[in-house]
Formats: C-alpha cells, sequence, structure tokens
C-alpha cells in the first residue's frame, strides 16, 4: 500500500524529468501515460483502503534524530486525503488529456509552438507529483515541503506564455502565496519547538494561547493560498496562464491546498479556539460577498470564473470555520466541496477554453451564439454552471446543502442567518453565471463566433467524462465522506 | 407487478427513449416519433402506477438513503399522487404526438434539445409526484425546472426566447431556495426530510415557535404558488408560455404550472394542521381571487394568441387557488364545504389541463401554417382549419365555464363552495361573487380570440390546410374530453373524491357524503342537499327547445337572406373594415393600462466607495510594491561603481563601528 501511494508521487516526478528531455511529440504520450496512471493508482488506493485510513510512516531526518519523532516522511491516506487526491488526479489527468489538443498551434487564442511543448508538461508533472504529496502528508513538515512546490510550479505556469502580463501575475502570484508560505513556515517552528512534533493532532499540546497563535499563522497562510480576501487578487491576474492551468491549478487543485490546510487543522480532532473559529468563518462570508461584487464588471469569461472560484473557496472555509465551531456535517460538507466544486468549475474554465480554442476571444461582450457550432461545450457549460451554482442534482448542491445544514445544527441564530445569506448569494451568483452563459452560446451569432465546430477529441472527451464527474462526484464524495 | 419495478420501467423508458431520439435527431420527424413511442410505452406501467394508485394506494418504499441527512428517496403513490401523474401522462402523449410534425417547422434550431429534454422533464416530474422526502422532491422539483428552462430557450437566435427563459428560471430558482430554507427549517427541527416527520415537526413548532412556523408556510407558499404562476410572482409566464414551442406551451400550462398546486395542497392540507388552517386559507384565497381577476382583466388586452393564454392560465389557476383557500379555511369548522371547495379546486385542475392545453395547441396550428401569433393579422380560418376552429372553439367555451362542457361543472363548484362558505365567512361570499363577475371577462377574451382568428376575413387572405392528423388529432382528442368531462363531470369526480380524501392526513370527517349524484353533480351538507348540476338534463332540454325552434322556422317558412356588410356605401374590402381584435376591447385597454406594470432588473452593484475599498492591489499592494521599488532604487543609488566611493563608505563605516565599540566600552 505504501508502495502504491508512493509511487503517485513518483510517476509524475519521473515523468516530468523524462517530459523535460523529451521531443514534442512523445512528450504528450509520457505526460497522458503517467497522468492516467497516476489517476487510476488514486482511484484503486481509494477503494482499498475505504475501511479505514491508512498511515504509514518511513522516512527521517538524521539530524533531527532525539529532538524530533523520529519519523518525519510518510503517507497518510483517510477521506480527507482521498477526496483532495480523487480531484487532484482524475482532474490532471482531463488537464493533460485536454491540452494535447489545447497546446497547438490550432489554437485560435494561444497558438503554442511545438519547442514549448516539453517545458509545459514538465511543470505540469512536476505540480500533480507536488499536489499528490500535498494530499498524502502525514504530518505538517511534507505538507509545508510539498506546498512550497507547487507554489514555484504555479509560477512557472502562469507565466508560460511568458508575455509581460503572464510575467506580472506569475511574480505577483509566487510574491504573495510564497509570503502566506513564510506565515506557515512560522507556524510550523512554534509547533516544532514547543513540541517537538510535525503531527497534525501535535498542535493539540500547545498552551492555550500559543495554539490560537498557530491557527491565525496557518490561517493567513491559506488564506493566501486560497486567494481569499484580504489577498484574493493574485488569483484573476494569474488568469494569464494557459486555460488548462487556470483549470487545474487555479480552480480545482493549488488553491485548494490553501482550503486543505484548514480542513486538516480543523479535522485533526483538537478544539480550535473559539474567536479564531469566528474570524475564519467571518472572511469567508466577506470573501464570499466580495467575490461576489466583481462578478457583473467582468467582460473576460475567466476573469468571472477566477472571482467564482475566489467565492467557492470561501464556501468551503466556511463549512470549515462551522466545522471548527462544532458542526461535524459542515466541516464534511466544506471538504464535500473541494470534490464538487473541483469538477464544476474545471468544466466551466474547460469550456472558456474551448471557446477561446475555437474562436481566440473570451470576452463576454463579443461572444455571442456559439452553441449553434459548438453544441458540446454549450452543453457542457450549462452542465458546469448548474454544478457550480448548485442547481440539484448536480455537485454543488450537496456540498452547499451540507454546509447549510451543518450551519443549523449550531445553535443561535448564527444558522438561519446564513442560510439567508448564502441562499441569497447562491441566487444571486446563479442569475449572473446563466445571464452569461446565455449571452455567450445563445442569441444571434455574433462574428468572432463564425466557427465551424466543437473542439477536438481530447478537448472533447475531458468536458464529457467532466461533466459526468459534475453528477457523480458528490455521490461518490457523500459515500466517502460518511461511510 | 411490484410498484419499484412499474416505476423503474417507467423512468428507464423515457431514459431509453431520451437517448434514442438524441441519437436520431438529425430526422426531425423520426426523433418525434421515437419519443412518442418510448412515452406511450413508459405510460404503460404509468398507467399501471396510477391505477394502483387509485384503487389501494401504493405502499411506501424507499430506493435509496441518505441516513447522514436523515433524507432518503421514499416513493408512494396515494389518489391524490395518482390524480396528478394521469393529468400529466394525458397532457405529455398529447403534446408529443402533436410536436412530432409541429417541431418541423424550425429551420435553425435542432430537436436533439427537444425531445431528450423533454422526456427527462417527464421524468423529473413523475419523480416530484411520487417522492415523499423533501428533499428529493427538492432534486426533482429543480431538474423538472432545469429541463424546462431548456424547453422555453428553444429557440436560440430569438432575444425574446432567451429573455423569458432567463426570467423564468431565475424567479423560479428564487422560490426554490425560498423551498429549500423552509425545508432546511423544519428539519432543524425533527433531524429528517420525510414528509411524515415534517409534519409532526410543524405540529411541534406551531406549539412551540409559532413565529418560525408561519415564516416557513411563508416560504413554501412562496415557493409553490410562483411555480403556480399567481401572481405577483407568476409574472414569469405570461413571457415564457409564449416563446416556448406550442406542445411545451401546452406540457407547461397543462402540467407545469399545476405541480405548484400540487405542492401547496400537500403543504396546506397535508403539512398544516386543520386547527390552524384558517388565516392561511384565507391568504391563498384572496392571493387566487387577485390572479383571476388580473389575469382574466390583462388577457383582454392581448394581442398575441399565446400571450393572451397564458394570462389566461394565470386568470384559471387565480380560480384553483380560491378554492383551495377556501377549502383549507374551512378544514377546521366545515369540513363538508371544504371537501366542496377541494373537489372543485382539483376538478378545475383536471379541466384546466384538457382545455388549455387544447387552446395552446390550436394556437400552435395557427401558428404553424400561418407563422402569425398576432390576432389583428389572423381572421377567417374557420373554412379552412375545420378540425383546429372546432376544437379551439369547444375549449374556448370550456374555458369561459359555458354549459355543458367541463369548465362549468368545475367553476359551478367552485362558486358554490364559495358561496356556501360565505354564509358563515362573508369574505368568501366577496371572492366568490368577484369570481363569478370575472368570468365575464373570460368569456369576453375567449369570443376575442375566436372571433380574431377564425370568422371574418383577414387583410392578408391565408391560403393554407388544416394541419397534419398528428397534429389535429390530440386537439380533437383534449376537446372531445373537454365534452365528455362537461357532460358527465360525475366520472371525474369518482377521480377526484378520493384524492381530497388522501389530500387530508387522516382524511375529512364524511367525505363520501357530500358530493354524490348519478346524472351530474349534488352537494349534500348535513343531510340535505343544497345544490345540483344535471348536464344531461340541460343538455336534453336543449336540445329539444332547440328541434322546437328549427321546426318552427321550418313551419313558418323563414327565409334567410345573406347580404354583404354595409360599410356606409364606402367600397372596401371586407379584410380592411373589419372590427380587428384590437378594436375589441379598446375601452378595457385604456381603463386598465396600468395594472400590469412591467419590470426591468439590473444587475446589483456596491456603491462606488465600497467598490474602491475592495480594489485591494490599488490602494494596498501595489503602493506596498511600489514603496519597496523605491526602496531599493535609492539603495541602489549608492552602488556607483567607482572604487574610491566604496572605500570612502569602508572608511566611514568603520570610523562608526569603532565610535559605537569606544562609546559601549568606555
Amino acid at each position: 500500500m505504501t508502495g502504491l501511494l508512493l509511487s503517485l508521487v513518483l510517476i509524475p516526478a519521473a515523468a516530468a524529468v523524462a517530459a523535460a528531455w523529451s521531443t514534442a511529440r512523445a512528450v504528450r504520450a509520457i505526460a497522458v501515460a503517467a497522468s492516467a496512471l497516476t489517476a487510476a493508482g488514486a482511484v484503486w488506493a481509494a477503494t482499498t483502503v475505504w475501511s479505514g485510513p491508512y498511515r504509514d510512516l518511513f522516512g527521517e531526518l538524521p539530524w533531527l534524530a532525539g529532538i524530533a519523532d523520529s519519523l518525519v516522511f510518510g503517507v497518510l491516506l483517510d477521506p480527507l486525503s482521498t477526496t483532495l487526491l480523487l480531484v487532484v488526479t482524475l482532474i490532471g489527468f482531463l488537464t493533460v488529456l485536454y491540452s494535447t489538443a489545447y497546446l497547438s498551434t490550432a489554437n485560435r487564442g494561444h497558438a503554442t509552438p511545438d519547442h514549448d511543448q516539453p517545458r509545459y508538461y514538465f511543470w505540469l508533472l512536476a505540480f500533480l507529483a507536488s499536489m499528490t504529496g500535498v494530499a498524502l502528508s502525514p504530518n505538517y513538515l511534507q505538507l509545508f515541503v510539498f506546498w512550497e512546490m507547487t507554489t514555484v510550479c504555479s509560477y512557472a505556469l502562469i507565466s508560460f506564455y511568458r508575455d509581460r502580463d503572464g510575467l506580472r501575475a506569475g511574480f505577483k502570484a509566487l510574491v504573495m502565496t510564497g509570503a502566506g508560505g513564510m506565515f506557515f513556515l512560522v507556524a510550523l517552528l512554534i509547533l516544532f519547538v514547543n513540541t517537538g512534533s510535525f503531527d497534525f493532532d501535535a498542535a493539540a499540546r500547545l498552551p492555550g494561547p500559543l495554539r490560537g497563535w498557530f491557527v491565525v499563522l496557518l490561517m493567513v497562510a491559506s488564506w493566501a493560498k486560497a486567494a481569499q480576501v484580504p489577498f484574493h487578487t493574485w488569483l484573476p491576474d494569474a488568469m494569464a496562464a494557459p486555460t488548462p492551468i487556470s483549470a487545474y491549478l487555479h480552480a480545482a487543485a493549488m488553491v485548494k491546498a490553501g482550503v486543505f490546510l484548514m480542513a486538516r487543522t480543523v479535522a485533526a480532532g483538537w478544539e480550535v479556539p473559539l474567536p479564531v473559529a469566528l474570524v475564519l468563518g467571518g472572511m469567508a462570508l466577506l470573501t464570499i460577498f466580495v467575490a461576489l461584487s466583481f462578478y457583473f464588471v467582468q467582460d473576460d469569461l475567466k476573469r468571472l470564473l477566477a472571482y467564482s472560484t475566489i467565492a467557492h473557496l470561501g464556501y468551503v472555509l466556511l463549512g470549515i470555520a462551522l466545522g471548527g465551531l462544532g458542526s461535524s456535517t459542515a466541516l464534511r460538507g466544506g471538504i464535500l466541496h473541494i470534490l464538487c466544486h473541483g469538477f464544476g468549475k474545471a468544466t466551466l474554465f474547460l469550456c472558456a477554453g474551448a471557446v477561446a480554442y475555437a474562436t481566440g476571444s473570451r470576452s463576454i461582450s463579443a461572444l455571442g451564439g456559439v452553441a449553434r457550432s459548438m453544441p458540446l461545450t454549450a452543453t457542457a457549460f450549462f452542465v458546469g454552471t448548474a454544478a457550480v451554482t448548485g442547481i440539484p442534482p448536480f455537485a454543488c448542491f450537496w456540498s452547499k446543502l451540507m454546509i447549510l445544514a451543518g450551519a443549523l445544527e449550531l445553535p443561535g441564530a448564527i444558522g438561519p442567518t446564513l442560510v439567508v445569506v448564502l441562499l441569497a448569494e447562491s441566487l444571486i451568483s446563479f442569475s449572473w453565471m446563466l445571464y452569461v452563459g446565455q449571452k455567450v452560446f445563445f442569441g444571434a451569432t455574433t462574428p468572432v463566433a463564425m466557427v465551424h465546430k466543437d473542439p477536438p477529441p481530447a478537448m472533447s472527451i475531458s468536458l464529457v467524462v467532466l461533466m459526468l464527474g459534475c453528477l457523480a462526484a458528490p455521490a461518490v464524495g457523500l459515500a466517502l465522506l460518511w461511510r | 407487478m411490484a410498484a419499484q419495478s412499474l416505476l423503474g420501467w417507467c423512468v428507464a423508458l423515457l431514459g431509453v427513449g431520451a437517448a434514442a431520439s438524441l441519437i436520431v435527431s438529425r430526422r426531425r420527424e423520426l426523433a418525434g416519433w421515437v419519443a412518442l413511442v418510448a412515452v406511450a410505452i413508459a405510460w404503460v406501467p404509468l398507467a399501471l402506477l396510477v391505477v394502483a394508485g387509485f384503487s389501494r394506494g401504493v405502499p411506501e418504499f424507499d430506493v435509496l438513503a441518505l441516513p447522514s441527512l436523515g433524507a432518503r428517496l421514499a416513493v408512494a403513490v396515494d389518489p391524490l399522487s395518482a390524480l396528478f401523474l394521469a393529468v400529466t401522462a394525458v397532457i405529455a402523449l398529447a403534446a408529443v404526438l402533436y410536436s412530432v410534425h409541429y417541431m418541423t417547422h424550425y429551420r435553425a434550431d435542432g430537436v436533439a434539445k427537444f425531445y431528450p429534454v423533454l422526456l427527462v422533464f417527464f421524468a423529473a416530474t413523475i419523480g416530484v409526484l411520487v417522492t415523499q422526502d423533501l428533499l428529493f422532491f427538492l432534486v426533482f422539483w429543480e431538474l423538472m425546472t432545469l429541463t424546462s428552462f431548456f424547453l422555453v430557450i428553444f429557440e436560440r437566435e430569438s432575444p425574446a426566447s432567451q429573455r423569458a427563459g432567463l426570467k423564468y428560471f431565475v424567479i423560479t430558482h428564487a422560490a426554490t431556495l425560498c423551498m429549500l430554507a423552509a425545508f432546511l427549517l423544519l428539519w432543524r427541527q425533527s433531524g429528517s426530510f420525510h414528509l411524515a416527520a415534517a409534519r409532526e415537526a410543524m405540529g411541534v413548532m406551531l406549539v412551540e415557535r409559532p413565529l418560525t412556523a408561519h415564516l416557513v408556510l411563508l416560504l413554501l407558499l412562496i415557493g409553490f404558488a410562483t411555480k403556480a404562476g399567481v401572481l405577483p410572482m407568476g409574472d414569469w409566464l405570461p413571457d415564457a408560455h409564449p416563446v416556448a414551442p406550442s406542445g411545451m406551451s401546452a406540457v407547461l400550462s397543462g402540467a407545469l404550472v399545476k405541480l405548484g398546486i400540487y405542492g401547496l395542497i400537500r403543504v396546506f392540507c397535508g403539512l398544516l394542521p386543520a386547527a390552524s388552517s384558517f388565516g392561511w386559507g384565507v391568504v391563498i384565497a384572496l392571493a387566487g381571487t387577485g390572479s383571476l381577476l388580473v389575469g382574466a382583466l390583462t388577457a383582454l388586452r392581448q394581442n398575441d394568441s399565446k400571450r393572451l393564454l397564458a394570462f389566461s392560465t394565470i386568470g384559471q389557476i387565480g380560480y384553483i387557488c380560491l378554492a383551495l383557500g377556501v377549502g383549507v379555511a374551512c378544514l377546521a369548522e366545515q369540513p363538508a364545504l371544504a371537501v366542496v371547495a377541494l373537489a372543485g379546486a382539483l376538478l378545475h385542475l383536471v379541466n384546466h389541463a384538457c382545455f388549455k392545453s387544447c387552446l395552446f395547441m390550436g394556437a400552435g396550428a395557427v401558428l404553424f401554417r400561418t407563422g402569425e401569433r398576432d390576432l389583428d393579422r389572423l381572421g377567417g380560418l374557420w373554412h379552412q382549419m375545420p378540425a383546429t376552429a372546432g376544437s379551439t372553439t369547444v375549449g374556448s367555451l370550456a374555458l369561459a365555464g359555458v354549459p355543458p362542457f367541463n369548465g362549468f361543472a368545475s367553476k359551478w363548484l367552485i362558486i358554490c363552495s364559495c358561496l356556501l362558505a360565505g354564509l358563515q365567512r362573508p369574505i368568501f361570499m366577496v371572492l366568490g361573487l368577484v369570481a363569478l363577475f370575472a368570468s365575464l371577462a373570460t368569456l369576453a377574451y375567449v369570443l376575442k380570440v375566436l372571433g380574431a382568428v377564425f370568422f371574418g376575413a383577414a387583410q392578408r387572405r391565408f391560403v393554407v390546410d388544416e394541419v397534419p392528423v398528428s397534429m389535429a388529432l390530440p386537439q380533437v382528442a383534449l376537446a372531445g374530453l373537454c365534452v365528455l368531462l362537461g357532460v358527465l363531470p360525475q366520472l371525474p369526480l369518482r377521480l377526484v373524491s378520493p384524492a381530497v380524501t388522501a389530500a387530508v392526513p387522516g382524511g375529512i370527517p364524511a367525505a363520501g357524503d357530500v358530493l354524490g349524484g348519478l346524472l351530474g353533480i349534488s352537494i349534500t351538507v348535513d343531510g340535505a342537499t343544497v345544490a345540483g348540476w344535471a348536464p344531461l338534463l340541460v343538455l336534453a332540454t336543449g336540445i329539444v327547445l332547440s328541434a322546437l325552434v328549427w321546426g318552427l322556422q321550418r313551419m313558418g317558412g323563414a327565409t334567410v337572406r345573406e347580404v354583404p356588410v354595409w360599410n356606409c356605401g364606402e367600397e372596401h374590402d371586407s379584410g380592411i373594415v373589419r372590427y380587428a381584435a384590437s378594436s375589441f376591447y379598446l375601452p378595457f385597454k385604456q381603463a386598465i393600462a396600468g395594472i400590469y406594470p412591467r419590470l426591468s432588473l439590473r444587475a446589483p452593484r456596491f456603491p462606488s466607495p465600497v467598490r474602491r475599498t475592495l480594489e485591494m492591489d490599488s490602494w494596498l499592494y501595489l503602493p506596498v510594491a511600489r514603496l519597496m521599488e523605491r526602496v531599493s532604487h535609492s539603495t541602489s543609488r549608492l552602488h556607483v561603481g567607482v572604487p574610491q566611493v566604496y572605500l570612502m563608505w569602508i572608511v566611514l563605516g568603520a570610523i562608526i563601528v569603532v565610535g559605537l565599540v569606544m562609546v559601549v566600552a568606555g
């Protein structure tokens, strides 16, 4: 079992190295094979440990011997890490598959020459490896190491096109998420100095006020990584990245590492100080509405989706904060939202990418009537919209329901207030997304949208699988988290 | 066969039909026939289910469970569900048959986004009607909304369709979220989403936290009334009905809108204990009366045939709500009248499904042949489209409540219940009288439609044929149902009565004795027959009198002269001097211009200071970044690259360090 889990990190890492040295033609095959293998391995691992969590430590740092727990590296697979692992590997595979067609000279939005391909797949596979590493981390130290690796990969991929905007946005993302990482590092040191351990549950041994600061530091780190207010500004700029990257790193996977950290912390079993949980929840709510307020001024389809991602990460953190306040349903709802939102938002981004691939435009005002020539993309976009905004029976309905139900488990007026506020947000964001969807896909066909067909098979297959995922994800997630 | 497998077969067949019609969607007609066959076969198990529901009821069974949430997909069919299933099934079959040819006239839009979606919609509707669990009810409910949204926006390039669809989905989604909030509040009380648990929770809440309980009821009222098209939330309805393909308009009016009523009955008869239902009954009745008045008066002003019918639907739903309100209000004190009112509501619902679907199909048939929905430009189609004209006439008269058609029987029951209840509570008397006189407006607008479309002459002469048999047949069949249900109202009453009893948990005392009659309907309250309607007798009398008149005319040798219309001596084409549809009710039009205002929404925006605050890049990060840049820039100016200057820095630094050491040491 340990070998299988290790291979989930090693396969993509090895493939990344191989990709860097191979030709443009071979690199696609390597990337698809490696990511497919990883995804299959992750599914297998998820089914074999269905009965209970699996944890195995084996690596040690010699110079820490005697000071810390001797074994500091290993693997941990529990429902929480399985959730993230499935998101990362499945959507990772679909992203790679999609990229094989998207990154080509036929792309009207961003033609990519062949000699750039190895660089792209190197970073993408390296990211996949570091993200599975994040998911499988058994303690804060290993989590931190892989966490920073994802930051570096993210920087390289945002700046992939090497144009002015891309370089600036990549640098901005690096600075802001890197600064967040510093907070994580401080928290890690506090934990290590006081308890001599990096374990998730070691924080229980921290003295009271220090534990509060420890969680606050982790919280700041996760805000930066997950683009929460006040650190949300890097994410919309990061849309300068190639669209599959936006779908994968900046909607489904990397930003989820931020919320994953908080989920790990809150789920570790010790009591989160009440004021910290309240701040976490309050900021999540603020983030949701700040992001919502930016919907209406966006003309770039991807920027709109980026703000929607910020809002939905807010939902996850809200669920986690409610979990910190004592509602386990909300905590699991938040974790379920990681899975559900991952599939829904990846679908939307890949649709935006398909539209840009075919038409060369991402402008909401310039596009119109795209469904005429791209029915599959249109279907996928509306499925994605339904999934993300929470139209039953699609994905996010279930996770939002769990968060709301969890809120109502708490005593007092918090629950009903949250229900009102969140339902209002759902309605507004749903209306706007529907309006945008109709604007882009229906109506009279604008000159920009005069194209002839749906994207190539590799992209279409990804879209179809993601659509099915939007329906299946909550079923899998519910079974996984409530078994 | 067990109910599980019946339901499974039904849904599976619809699913197979959806997939098959998607595969053959390039051939429009074939896709239609495939869908029709799928629906027809799927309706066999559904019919068995309906029969089982009426005869002994299908006991509850679980399909799937979510124990973590206290939700399980529990399925049961009682007579109330069975009645709605039957109505949906009939309308669905007629609408699909009608669509087979109708859908061929869309040039730009393929049927791949019609039949598959329509079949999924039917499956979702069945789900809504058999589910006993609030959470899964909501899931099916919204799936139904989602699919119907795509059917409404079928015409991709028409801005009106897109706008109407957006409005429809946004308004009904808001309603769904209201329902979700209400269900969650009930769940908080009971820990389960099951209907029976919700009933208990409601009983407890009414005692312990009445405010919350009434909030829940208000949210549910808003939720269901929106779908039912009760004003003001039913504002989506007049936009969405005209733009949908006519087969779908028939389904919208005949089946979808009715599910709102289904929900209202389940909530206000099922959830709400009879003891505290009077106030809510009055609220529903008032909403219904407002709706029927505004709906009928606004329908008068319309010149678009399908839009007129949509407003008419609002009006007729108003009648149903009025009766429902009276029924709910009377449940505690006068159960016999409650039976009358609820039976009136359900009977009118059945009847409305028949005649309104027939009328939408008629309007669609005219649209199909002439391409016109504007009543002012139509005319003189009586001889060219006799089947459509005949069935539309029957449907119109039924809608206006002319005896002996079916609309009369149910409206009679509704008015009777209002007046009888009004003896104790005068408010219902007033509402009943308002409803009675609103019928006049109904009659006025159906005459306008008949006169404008089928009689007289049009400016543009239409040379058209009758629609194909597959389109005429459903219209004629529905018109035939209007006559049959009108002449023999005791037949539908036999299905409606058990549904009324099933709507109220525990039943209504002595419900079986209230409505009876071999030749029609008679109302018996406290052992005394207070009113009766025997259409067969009236019909027989009418026939005898007509024969008498005809005989007298023949005997007297009276002749009929046919002369052209006299145009004050001017020689004009009859199409020009004709009294057009918009001229019919000019006074009304001017008098009630403002009664139904239009609302245009703008995207919500924060005020600009807030927005500036939110632009954190501009006031937080970029200034910090620029400051850093400036600091490092000025630092870099020290690095001039001249060795002498560096030497000077070193000497200066050494002096300062030595000085510091001396200060510290000395």
